[in-house]
């Protein structure tokens, strides 16, 4: 049996951004590990291969193991075709077993299991037709749960650590804990990996939930660890205020306090300031203060602006920030409740609160978007960032941003001809 | 436009932008080394002049502009 996750063009993908701009939505992280992660867990598959939107699959193929967009994985065996969105722990559909199909409300296939002697009745030559033909042709069976938005993956972070946690398996001190430091709760839902170093003066409070530290993860002195979380390898807390359910690194660096959010790798937010609930890419700074409202005065649902244009209520009181990769804010950025920060954008405060939609590759300097320096000079700063840490910046991380830029060009365009207005004389900004 | 409304507007632009005295300002005045420009207020002038005369200028091209009288030659290919 074959495992083939996929992520097709749709307007659900929307749904996933800024974040799922530059990579697939199943390389999205909740818990301990990616959406990708937990199905191929799930379903117990060793051959896996992936579809991505054609403009990621370069890119793509330089961070996975996977076959990426490979037609020759669509035949040969039994198949099991999941949408990366689906709900790898509701996931109950066996991996072998007669052909089916399940639909979502719109007619997309959420998942088709076919038999490999099946095949043969479908249309094999792209993942699409091979769909198309599965839902037509197939049995249909019941819907499955998915993820439908990027703030449930955020919601569900500190319930799904805790399954993570159990799931691994692995408790007890592999590193270094130096005294004096205070462990609440059970030992048992605590583990700190090898090479990991907990200085003195450091609380790891997993009475209410585990605290995992992976490999090489380094925490300062006045650290607060509160469980359910879980930091990444070779991440560093510095003096942290790290309350319950957050999921961070790896190679990040986070001051501050934090609470129930979800960083991606290779991000900083060095310094004091808070951010809860929020979801932040890669190679994001946080500058000093930098600070996230995740609760609305009037207690009443958070609502997100996902395209620059109508809001979307996300049913939830608690809402943070969405922040893609490469970002970066100013020192006293204030985000407003379920602000959307673009990817590649640059945020230069004044001391208010920052509009709640910044278009990518945008640079908001006093109180209006611009298209600043352009996307050249973000990309030298980008190259800079990562060869800080011995990474590159390539051709391909190039080409990629490029058509994010194309994507993201009329919601921007909209958002600097208002600025134009604001900066030019009595213009108000 | 003729060249000397632009003048006029570019010099209202750098002083809005910048906060700088009208009577200071010359078409030999350097943004960064007279006039005192931060580079995010090289920006805002970018911005600024677009809002001003509306157009749309190349950012790279427009960046290098680097006196108040290179700003009017450059803004007068738009208008």
């Amino acid at each position: 049996m074959r495992l083939i996750v996929f992520d097709r063009p749709s307007d659900k993908r929307v749904h996933f951004y800024p974040l799922a701009l530059s990579r697939p939505i199943f390389e999205l992280r909740c818990g301990m590990t990616t959406l990708l992660d937990k199905l191929i867990a799930k379903v117990g598959a060793r051959d896996v291969a992936c579809f991505v939107p054609e403009y990621l699959a370069a890119s793509y193929e330089t961070a996975t193991a996977l076959p990426v967009n490979d037609v020759s994985k669509l035949t040969g065996d039994d198949l099991l075709l999941v949408d990366g969105r689906i709900r790898a722990a509701e996931f109950g559909v066996a991996p072998a077993g007669k052909s089916q199909v399940a639909l979502d409300d719109a007619g997309a296939v959420l998942y088709a299991r076919i038999a490999k002697g099946d095949l043969a009745k479908l249309k094999t030559q792209s993942l699409d037709a091979l769909l198309e033909s599965a839902a037509a042709a197939l049995p249909k069976a019941e819907p499955v749960l998915v993820w439908n938005y990027v703030w449930d993956l955020v919601l569900e972070n500190p319930a799904t650590i805790t399954a993570d946690f159990r799931a691994a398996g692995r408790s007890g001190v592999e590193g270094t804990v130096e005294e004096p430091h205070a462990i609440r709760g059970s030992r048992s839902d605590v583990y700190v990996g090898p090479g990991a170093k907990v200085h003195p003066m450091v609380v790891i409070d997993a009475e209410h939930g585990p605290v995992y530290l992976d490999e090489g993860v380094e925490v300062h002195p006045f650290t607060r660890i509160e469980g359910p979380c879980y930091v990444g390898k070779k991440s560093v807390l510095l003096g942290t205020n790290c309350r319950e359910g957050n999921s961070i690194g790896p190679m990040c660096r986070v001051g501050g306090e934090v609470e129930e959010s979800i960083i991606h790798g290779y991000s900083n937010k060095y310094h004091d300031g808070f951010l809860g609930h929020a979801y932040v890419g890669q190679w994001v700074n946080l500058g000093a203060m930098t600070t996230n409202s995740d609760l609305k005065n009037d207690y009443s649902p958070v609502s997100v602006v996902l395209d620059g244009k109508g809001p979307v209520n996300t049913g939830s009181t608690k809402v943070g920030s969405l922040i893609g990769d490469h970002t970066k804010t100013s020192i006293g950025t204030l985000l407003n409740t379920g602000a959307y920060v673009g990817a590649m954008a640059i945020i230069a405060t004044i001391g208010k609160l920052v509009p709640k939609y910044i278009p990518c590759f945008a640079w908001y300097l006093e109180g209006a978007v611009t298209k600043g320096f352009g996307k050249k000079k973000l990309y030298e700063t980008a190259r800079i960032a990562m060869s800080r840490r011995k990474c590159q910046w390539t051709e391909i991380d190039e080409a990629l941003w490029d058509t994010v830029h194309k994507m993201t060009a009329p919601e921007r365009d909209e958002a600097v001809k208002r600025g134009r207005k604001l900066l030019a004389p009595g213009g108000g900004a | 436009m003729d060249r000397t409304e632009i003048e006029k507007r570019v010099v209202k632009v750098v002083c809005g932008v910048l906060g700088c005295d009208a009577e200071t300002v010359t078409p030999d005045s350097h943004f960064v080394f007279d006039l005192g420009a931060e580079s995010t207020q090289s920006v805002e002038l970018v911005a600024a002049f677009e809002g001003e005369f509306n157009i749309e200028m190349d950012e790279d091209a427009a960046l290098e502009v680097q006196t108040v009288g290179g700003a009017v030659e450059f803004i007068a290919k738009y208008v």
